[in-house]
């Protein structure tokens, strides 16, 4: 029987048509099951975006272990470093970035590394690189996570940012204005801060004094807000991995200390300790009237003191603009899933996922692009008298610029910070005690 | 009670686990009779086991104490530049400074505590015997962290119930526990003290109960005051334990690291409660001078060896002038 | 017959008192950690203090319980595991050797007791990384036996025995095993063994303990955290900066309570056993 071109070509395209068909019902091969190991601190990694993205990737398992900061970003990194065994990711907070851009070895370029495709239906775009989404940070932020050979090792979460949280029902009591923006223009300059400190002083009673009330918490905050307002601080970069040290030159320093030591000597602050016992009871109480607060500390307030709710108003800090705190999640160079971890964060810091963060904790986004958002925008805090806290904080920190920071940032943070509390229990004067930490400076240096 | 007699002929007290035999008295030689080659076979598991876990830390201190060491960066040999750094380093004074005063505010009015609760629970005829001994082991299981921020809130300048209780017996003024020397030191103490007390007192207890009823019966009926007999019957027969709890107290207290660093990590602003361990780990974790660290450790095992040979040496002449 | 209790055996009211109070202070501690997690911060933040215990211990239980991270019963059972080994291990490794040091001559006996003591000298934090890297080596990141191993033995167990030993046991009763014809080990197991079982009890309990509280070297070794011990898993419960009062002061009293649970059960038998001796005279 002659069979024909046409049977057997309608053969030919039946099977093919059969195998296609095949091919496209066949399941799709599961995606190969990852863990990715983070060590953190407190609540950089948020529970219910980790939630989030397991639902959009069943196959990813999170396993988070959560320690102290000091401990986590000193001795466990170290030696996870030395030991080259560690986490995919790792939280560092701004404190130790001085530290670890001195040591690019401990940790994965990102701007080597490329997005994957397994986030785009979440709107990461694949073959994003670091120098790709940079631009949607606050540029001064950004500058944390840079080592001291430019390769990119931390993209920042959030940014602390600094403003002043005040009482208004004792404000009003001291006859000051209580208006949020009338309350910002009383202190255009550090000095006027210390005056309306005084004048606060001045109304309080007898009875309330003995209690030992007083204008802000702990004057020994203004020294890092000034600080964080200049351009430099204890180190010129001059490209080495340590930079260049200034403490004892810079200006700026001398301007932080000679205003705190003034704040401190108009008695404007109460001494107490913060994040101690007796600060949250004085939170409680009104013992103290104005905290220098960053944005995450509000959350803080709001669990501490939850009965002072509608008493807090936010005003601008004086000069403008101020920083405390805020984290970089970085990969670490010895890191067993390194792009399984690289997609994670993208995604976690996209800025759709920082506002989402800034809706439900508090945690200020570092993507400043979020900026012009009317979400964050509009977003009102009764807890504090409605107050319109993402523009505040959103231009408070638009103000700042990079700062520098070297190897031996907490050293010297720590022995300027032991100076002026020696000198506010009044162990020492301000010039002896300025020169011990000279003295404990060079030991560090040298020793 | 059977009279143990020791290898020099004379006897000793029953209750003596706690003497610590020293040097010269490495001498007595074991039990004759047994075979003595055994000793290597049991010795061997531990050991082993020591010689890597417990002798690799001693070999590594003493090393890079001769080094200036970062574990990220290199490493540089230094000789005896460390020690002499620390010699001349006032915050090494400082802390050996806080660490003794912390160690004698902890030991000294905690034995006079535990040896005064021991006499209270020698005798037979107090009710709850049982009870109050089990109480007195409660505050050594909680952990040092909870603790200190307990004791943190307690000890609290403006609030803290200390402070408060002090105002109600009249003192204005606050105490500030964490700026002051003596007052920090004395917040510390009392922690250490809050743990320890209760263990301690039931060691001077044991060798209490060892002392023979008799001995307080006939200077009972020879007149003897409580305190008399206190001094003279029961305090001699104290000696060996006091050495005990001392050498132990000595080891441990000049090594007082978790309460410090929980009540500020860097030692106060005026390093006022800096211990020596709190400076060896800030230098080595926090400064990353880890050969700095090392020479302060060898610093810190010198000063407990001749602390608690000290010891040893004084309590052995006074009980041995002393023995009744 | 006496009758009459002899004077000085007579209990004063102020004794009781004393008592009293060094019960009070010893339990107080505890009690506060109680009543800080059963209240709401608010509560908590009021001066003077609330000394009464709120009615929220439950949900504090619950929530120390279900924390992200905190797998309570898993961290339960990591610390009973890596207590009782480490409890174990070191009264084996210490009577054995212990013996040796107190009752058996052999060559450098004198040296070796002393390098040991001496290495109690030595500040453990100095050792970390050194260890770590040993453990790293032996592949025990990240496991329990990374928590037992470099625990097995300790100078101070050691020394302890040692101690015990040459109190406890008088060298006639060994020499005169010894001239029956028993070996060594045979001494060692039915004559040594059975008369230091409390003391030893007491040296593994303080061991336990240890364990138990031990903080600093489980949160270097211990990444996952269904590995974690108590201590470890208490720090998931930090919030950022802070304290988070309640929540942690709850963690503290469950990581506590087990033990005092086991104390009701065992603490008779701690307290005879850090008293021996003399009892047994």
């Amino acid at each position: 029987m002659r069979t024909t071109w046409k049977t057997k070509s309608a053969a030919a395209l039946a099977a093919t048509l059969a195998i296609t068909a095949g091919v496209l019902t066949m399941p799709a091969p599961a995606a190969e099951p990852v863990t990715i190991t983070i060590w953190t601190f407190g609540d950089v990694i948020q529970r219910n975006l980790v939630a989030e993205y397991k639902a959009l990737h069943p196959e990813v398992s999170l396993s988070i272990k959560k320690s102290d900061l000091d401990p986590l970003n000193g001795t466990n990194m170290v030696t996870a470093c030395t030991s080259k065994v560690g986490p995919d990711i790792v939280a560092v907070e701004v404190s130790y970035s001085g530290y670890w851009r001195s040591y690019p070895k401990c940790f994965q370029d990102l701007r080597q590394m490329k997005t994957s495709d397994a986030n785009v239906a979440a709107g990461v775009e694949a073959g994003l690189s670091a120098t790709d989404i940079k631009k949607n940070y606050l540029g001064w932020r950004w500058e944390h996570g840079v080592a001291y050979d430019d390769s990119v090792i931390g993209i920042p979460t959030d940014v602390g940012g600094l403003e002043v949280a005040y009482r208004v029902d004792l404000f009003k009591k001291a006859g000051l204005p209580t208006d949020r923006v009338a309350v910002g223009k009383l202190w255009p300059t550090w000095d006027a801060f210390i005056a309306t400190g005084q004048k606060y002083l001045a109304k309080l009673s007898p009875a309330d004094k003995k209690a030992g009330k007083g204008f802000i918490d702990n004057a020994g905050t203004i020294y890092a807000a000034i600080m964080n307002q200049g351009t430099e601080k204890y180190y010129k970069n001059d490209g080495t991995d340590t930079g260049k040290l200034i403490y004892d030159t810079n200006p700026q320093v001398k301007k932080a200390w000679d205003t705190t030591i003034k704040a401190t000597d108009a008695g404007i602050g109460t001494r107490i300790g913060q994040y101690t016992s007796d600060w949250n009871i004085g939170m409680n109480k009104g013992t103290f009237a104005t905290i220098l607060a960053p944005a995450w500390m509000m959350d803080y307030i709001k669990a501490q003191a939850p009965d002072t709710s509608g008493k807090w108003d936010i005003a601008k800090l004086p000069v403008g603009g101020g920083n405390q705190g805020g984290t970089q999640l970085t990969i670490p160079s010895y890191a067993k899933n390194k792009q399984a971890a690289y997609d994670f964060l993208t995604w976690y810091l996209a800025p759709e996922q920082e506002l989402k963060v800034f809706k439900t904790y508090g945690l200020f986004p570092a993507a400043s692009v979020t900026y012009s958002d009317p979400a964050l925008l509009n977003f009102k805090d009764p807890f504090f008298n409605n107050a319109p806290v993402g523009q505040i904080y959103a231009s408070g920190v638009s103000q700042l610029k990079p700062i520098f920071e070297g190897k031996l940032q907490r050293a010297i943070d720590q022995a300027i910070g032991a100076g002026l509390g020696r000198v506010a229990a009044k162990k020492m004067d301000a010039k002896k005690s300025w020169a011990q930490v000279l003295t404990d400076l060079k030991k560090v240096v040298n020793n | 009670m059977t009279q143990l007699q020791d290898v020099k002929g004379g006897t000793r007290a029953p209750l003596t686990p706690w003497k610590k035999k020293k040097k010269k008295e490495e001498v007595f030689p074991g039990v004759r009779s047994l075979n003595g080659r055994w000793g290597h076979l049991f010795v061997a598991p531990f050991m082993i086991m020591f010689l890597i876990f417990g002798l690799a830390p001693v070999i590594y201190s003493v090393y890079i104490s001769f080094f200036r060491w970062d574990p990220l960066g290199g490493s540089e040999f230094s000789g005896l530049r460390n020690f002499s750094l620390l010699l001349a380093d006032s915050d090494f004074w400082l802390a050996i400074r806080n660490t003794f005063s912390i160690w004698a505010l902890s030991t000294f009015p905690q034995m006079l505590m535990a040896i005064g609760l021991a006499v209270i629970l020698r005798n037979t005829r107090l009710k709850g015997k049982s009870f109050w001994r089990t109480i007195l082991l409660v505050p050594n299981i909680t952990s040092v962290i909870a603790i200190t921020i307990v004791f943190g809130q307690l000890f609290g300048r403006d609030f803290g119930i200390i402070n408060g209780i002090l105002d109600f017996f009249g003192l204005n003024r606050h105490i500030d526990f964490i700026e002051g020397v003596i007052p920090s030191h004395i917040a510390i103490a009392t922690m250490i003290t809050w743990r320890w007390v209760g263990y301690n007192t039931l060691i001077f207890l044991a060798s209490m109960l060892a002392i023979p009823d008799e001995l307080f019966e006939s200077a009972s009926v020879d007149g003897a005051t409580k305190w008399q007999q206190f001094r003279f019957v029961t305090l001699p027969q104290l000696k060996n334990t006091i050495t005990f709890v001392l050498i132990v107290g000595t080891i441990g207290g000049l090594q007082v690291f978790a309460e410090p660093q929980q009540l500020a990590a860097d030692g106060g602003s005026s390093k006022q409660f800096l211990t020596l361990t709190l400076f060896l780990y800030n230098q080595a974790f926090v400064n990353n001078k880890y050969g700095y660290a090392a020479a302060i450790g060898i610093m810190i095992t010198f000063i407990v060896l001749i602390i608690s040979t000290i010891n040893f040496f004084i309590t052995r002449k006074i009980s041995n002038d002393g023995t009744r | 017959m006496k009758t009459k209790t002899p004077r000085w055996r007579k209990t004063s009211p102020l004794s009781y008192f004393l008592l009293a109070t060094i019960t009070f202070l010893s339990i107080f501690p505890f009690y506060w950690m109680f009543v800080v997690s059963s209240n709401t911060n608010a509560e908590i933040s009021k001066s003077p203090p609330s000394l009464i215990p709120g009615g929220r211990f439950l949900i504090v239980a619950k929530k120390v319980m279900s924390a992200e991270g905190v797998f309570f019963s898993n961290a339960l059972l990591n610390t009973f595991i890596v207590g009782i080994a480490i409890a174990l291990a070191q009264v084996m490794f210490s009577a054995v050797a212990g013996f040796a040091f107190a009752k058996l001559n052999f060559r450098g006996r004198k040296s070796f007791i002393l390098f040991v003591v001496g290495t109690m000298m030595l500040p453990s934090q100095l050792g970390i990384i050194p260890l770590f890297m040993l453990v790293k080596n032996l592949r025990l990141i990240d496991s329990l036996l990374g928590l037992i191993v470099p625990a097995l033995v300790t100078a101070f167990g050691v020394f302890w025995m040692r101690q015990i030993i040459d109190a406890q046991i008088p060298n006639e009763l060994l020499e005169a095993a010894s001239i029956d014809g028993a070996s060594v080990p045979r001494i060692f197991f039915s004559i040594v063994l059975p008369i230091i079982r409390q003391s030893s009890f007491v040296l593994g309990l303080f061991a336990f303990l240890a364990a138990w509280n031990d903080y600093l070297w489980p949160t270097i070794i211990l990444q996952s955290p269904r590995h974690f011990t108590l201590q470890v898993a208490l720090t998931q419960l930090k919030p950022m900066y802070g304290l988070d009062y309640a929540l942690q002061m709850g963690g503290a009293f469950l990581a506590t309570a087990p033990l005092l649970i086991l104390f009701i059960f065992v603490g008779r038998r701690l307290v005879s056993g850090v008293m021996d001796g003399a009892v047994k005279g």
